[in-house]
């Protein structure tokens, strides 16, 4: 059973270490980075996919930039086997096409039964690029999932969809391409041993030569998007503090509710 | 600026999602105010083909055409209320409620001719079809709007980045591109008199990757969905179990709303996971938040921080929330919950 | 003693590498969550915390210091210290068992054979087997040259007879490493050998185990050798290595007292800090009156400079610097004294709760105290500091 996991560094949500360099884009190099919050809990599901099939591999394919093996080994280190690198200077400032189009490549290279991807990246992502990588490269796609069986000898997948009233149950064949939610179940804290043992594992680099991208067709100057502007968002009103008993609480509430006209 | 397409999304039940009405009444805006600026760009005028969905010339000087697709063979009845909404609606039977997103995709993607945006719910079924559009197209995606206006370089979108720290303002680079729309972005507004509904038949291209809907689960009790909710009453940690959210169901009932929660209630199990706000849950938009025990930790605040107006009741003055709420009272939340419940109810009679 | 050359420091960036962040981090979320819970009670019951020893050996913690070819996790001197700082933070005296843990195979790992480290390291990597210092002496406690355990040379063993003072977990460890003299003639610092004692045996005894001030959960014991015979193959290094064993061995051991004082520190802040924010007094809370916040701002400033301080000893030791021995020296005194002050303060910021067992700031102030006496008192890591200073006599 191999399976690759996308993965993407992302500013830390937590730390507010967001960069952004003068056009406005985020300076990925210099913001700290962490791995995708959705994404470990795809990388979790296939680590105990391979673990219980017996046998198998769980490899971290990310287009990133150069300092991105510091964030893949957590990942490493929670038990995936090895990391594939997709870095090129020429890849800076890449829309969500150009991505699609440079991981869609990047895939074609890799033997694999299975690609997850979180759903979305806290980074303002789009949950776009799975579903565009599974389009260019002829996988069926299934979404959302809050779980997922594979049935290696049938070579197909069942996935658990999450629906706004409960879930759908899909089926398809492998190789497939699956984005997964947090109701995949929570991930591992890396042990000791996988913290130390990520050290010696493999993270091979792909350039866009490697892959005959023409670097003109990607980063910005390709991009199909650009950023015109940006602001912080509108300040709040001040807070008012509320210190009484629960009955003058409560009516404060409810004129302030009326008062908006939301009652 | 050509012509703008809807694509229209369906509940489970089969209805029309209320996303979709406003992001048709968000597109006619777009493509009103369009014809409104000075030199709107033509787009791709050139003839319109048999098949096309656009309906109406692209790129008139009184703005441009705004048009609808909902692919989704057999719901007249959806048609016919996105119709409400949009002087067109195409309902194309060449793909199923139930096809996956890139069937459908293939299908929108026959429907392109004079078309230069693409406009979708921000929804688990509008992204998906967003990715598979543009691997298909080619064309560039700005997701998650939270508001479109026009200008000389095309629909100018909002976007809220890195957890609502950063509001941006991006446009597409060339003539086309794809937009999904976030709810609570616009109120849906009707049109005086609804459009026309044609029905259509793309053939369907058989070489893409099949997935099959085996089954469809309701959940046991299922929640009002929060994803459009216009009131959400949502609880935490401080909720302490299961039952304490019996209180916040007769709240949000006593008010119009929806239940949501924070990632520790659900991780406890008092509530499911489809109720979650926050980073690896949903991002709302509600009129009101009424955040009940809750801390409002970063991973909880980027899912609710643009909600108009924020109510939180917990007994620690120090919480992260009572920096940004508008009204902050410190105390217990089923005592305060209990009396403010009493009292809506009073006051409707 | 020659001068130490910027060639001579260990490179390194100032941040914590992922590596190290994550490791801390793992152990953090264990301390919080298994340790934590426990301290008080391992506090009040004196009791050697047999489920915690097994919840370190669990989690691989007890393989840090030892090298991987032989089961353990190969860490550095800095992933060892992060370790212990995380734990301590929570019990002192849990972190003190990955802390001697190490000072135990140190003498092994600086003296020992390939053979014997892998006769004896494997088992205490898996955390089956504990491993005990065994220097000190109720007559030799700062002057360890004057030790009287003794360990005649009898065909292929040697017979140990004495008895040792102070040895933490010397009542639960299966190994001991004792320091006995071996050449009455000579030289001062030639007249001891270091010695691996299997425990249980015949004529080993532990006569009496402290009741202490703190770090109550850990067995600190009087043990006693009448005629313990010891395989030739058992001793460290030549007769005569002692002295020079046991001096090598506490230069790499300080830093983990430091860390465990480091931790102790950090603890104390935070219970500190989170009741400055609780308590109101005089319709404020009492962390807004400036006296509180200055002690609050020492005591963190003051936790932070240790920290750094050990952070950059380890770096410094692990590399093999010349001047380890000042590294080592200075990180346990700062380390140690700033745990004494930061506990103490916190107390004082909880006033009256501060003095009662609801909070557990009391107990860190009792534990603090031995981070000031033990691996070598304050007084004697000034001395090996002025001696790196000032070089020697004359």
């Amino acid at each position: 059973m191999r399976i690759v996991i996308l993965t993407k560094p992302v500013p830390d949500p937590a730390s507010g270490g967001e960069r952004l360099l003068p056009d406005g884009r985020l300076d990925r190099a210099n913001s700290a980075a962490v791995v995708n919050g959705n994404d470990e809990y795809v990388l979790e599901k296939a680590l105990k996919l391979v673990a219980a099939a017996g046998e198998g591999e769980v490899i971290l394919l990310s287009m990133a930039p150069a300092n991105a093996p510091e964030t893949m080994r957590k990942a490493l280190a929670m038990g995936a086997t090895r990391g594939v690198l997709l870095t090129d200077t020429a890849l800076e400032g890449s829309c969500t096409w150009a991505t699609t189009r440079v991981l869609a490549a990047a895939l074609k290279t890799i033997d694999f039964d299975l690609v997850f991807a979180g759903v979305d990246t806290s980074d303002g992502g789009a949950g776009v690029v799975p579903a565009g990588i599974a389009a260019l490269n002829g996988l069926p796609y299934l979404s959302y999932a809050a779980e997922i069986e594979p049935d290696a000898s049938a070579r197909t997948v069942r996935v658990r969809r999450i629906s706004s009233t409960g879930y759908d149950v899909l089926e398809a064949g492998m190789p497939a391409l699956i984005s997964g939610t947090q109701a995949l179940g929570e991930p591992r804290y890396p042990s000791l041993k996988g913290i130390m043992a990520a050290r010696a594992k493999e993270i091979t680099t792909l350039s866009l030569a490697d892959l005959g991208i023409d670097p003109s067709t990607v980063g910005s100057a390709a991009a199909t998007t650009r950023l015109v502007g940006s602001t912080p968002p509108p300040a709040r009103a001040a807070t008012r503090v509320i210190r009484e008993t629960a009955d003058v609480a409560a009516g404060e509430i409810v004129a302030f509710l009326a008062d908006r006209r939301l009652i | 600026m050509g012509s703008l397409l809807v694509v229209g999304e369906l509940a489970p039940d089969g209805t029309l999602t209320k996303l979709s009405t406003e992001v048709a009444t968000l597109a006619r805006a777009l493509g009103a105010s369009a014809g409104a600026s000075a030199g709107s760009t033509a787009g791709s005028a050139a003839g319109s083909t048999a098949g096309s969905a656009a309906g109406a010339s692209a790129g008139s000087a009184a703005g441009s055409a705004v048009g609808g697709i909902l692919p989704a063979a057999g719901a007249d009845a959806a048609a016919a209320e996105l119709a409400r909404f949009l002087p067109s609606v195409v309902l194309e039977a060449g793909a199923t409620a139930d096809a996956n997103a890139s069937q459908r995709a293939a299908v929108i993607a026959a429907a392109l001719d004079g078309i230069s945006h693409v406009l979708l719910p921000a929804s688990p079924d509008g992204r998906d079809l967003a990715g598979a559009l543009s691997a298909l197209t080619g064309w560039g995606v700005l997701s998650n709007a939270t508001g479109t206006e026009p200008s000389d370089d095309g629909p100018v979108v909002e976007q809220s980045v890195f957890g609502g720290k950063l509001i941006t303002r991006s446009v597409f680079s060339g003539d086309h591109g794809i937009i999904t729309v976030r709810p609570n972005t616009v109120t849906a507004e009707p049109l005086a008199a609804p459009g026309a509904v044609t029905t259509r038949q793309t053939p369907p291209v058989t070489s893409i990757a099949q997935v099959r809907v085996v089954d469809h689960i309701e959940a046991e009790g299922a929640a009002v969905s929060i994803d459009d909710a216009r009131i959400i009453v949502a609880g935490g940690r401080g909720v302490g179990g299961p039952d304490g959210f019996g209180l916040l169901q007769d709240l949000a009932m006593a008010l119009g709303g929806a239940v949501g929660a924070t990632r520790a209630a659900v991780d406890s199990g008092w509530i499911p996971y489809s109720q979650q706000i926050g980073q690896t849950g949903k991002i709302v938009k509600p009129q009101l938040y009424l955040a009940m025990g809750i801390s409002g930790a970063i991973q909880h605040k980027v899912g609710m921080q643009t909600a108009e107006a924020i109510v939180a009741v917990n007994r620690d003055p120090d919480a992260p929330l009572a920096d940004f709420a508008d009204i902050y009272v410190v105390g217990d939340l089923f005592d305060v919950g209990r009396a403010l419940l009493e009292q809506l109810r009073t006051r409707s009679g | 003693m020659r001068p130490v050359t910027n060639e001579d420091r260990a490179p390194g960036p100032y941040r914590l590498t992922e590596e190290h962040e994550m490791l801390r981090d793992a152990v953090r979320v264990l301390a919080n969550e298994r340790v934590a819970p426990r301290a008080a009670e391992v506090d009040r019951t004196g009791e050697f915390p047999e489920d915690l020893r097994r919840l370190l050996a669990d989690h691989d913690i007890l393989a840090l210091p030892f090298p991987e070819e032989h089961g353990g996790l190969g860490g550095e001197l800095l992933s060892i210290c992060l370790a212990v700082e995380q734990l301590s933070r929570a019990c002192a005296t849990t972190g003190l068992i990955l802390a001697v843990q190490e000072l135990g195979s140190l003498p092994i790992s600086i003296a020992g054979t390939a053979d014997q480290q892998s006769r004896w390291f494997p088992r205490l990597a898996s955390g089956d087997q504990l491993i005990a210092f065994a220097l000190t002496e109720a007559e030799a406690g700062s002057d360890v040259a004057a030790a009287r355990t003794t360990a005649r040379r009898d065909g292929d063993h040697y017979v140990i007879d004495g008895a040792k003072r102070f040895i933490s977990h010397g009542s639960v460890a299966d190994l001991l490493v004792v320091f006995a003299v071996t050449g009455t003639d000579d030289a001062r610092h030639r007249r001891l050998s270091a010695f691996v004692v299997e425990v249980p045996c015949d004529g080993f005894s532990v006569t009496r185990l402290e009741h202490k001030m703190g770090i109550r959960g850990s067995p600190t014991a009087e043990l006693a050798f009448d005629g313990v015979r010891v395989p030739v193959g058992n001793r460290l290094g030549e007769e005569g290595d002692g002295f020079d064993i046991a001096m090598r061995t506490l230069d790499r051991s300080r830093p983990g007292i430091a860390a465990q004082a480091v931790g102790i520190a950090q603890g104390a802040l935070e219970v500190a800090t989170q009741y400055a924010r609780d308590r109101r007094q005089f319709g404020q809370r009492i962390g807004d009156f400036q006296m509180i916040g200055a002690m609050l701002a020492d005591m963190d400033a003051g936790t932070e400079a240790a920290r750094q301080l050990l952070y950059k000893a380890c770096v410094e030791i692990q590399a093999g610097a010349p001047d380890a021995s000042r590294w080592s020296a200075m990180c346990k005194l700062v380390a140690g004294d700033t745990a004494m002050r930061v506990t103490t303060d916190a107390v004082q910021v909880l006033g009256g709760y501060g003095y009662i067992d609801e909070f557990p700031v009391e107990r860190m102030m009792r534990d603090a105290k031995i981070t000031q006496l033990y691996e070598g008192t304050q007084q004697i890591q000034r001395l090996v500091i002025a001696r790196a200073l000032l070089g020697k006599g004359g």
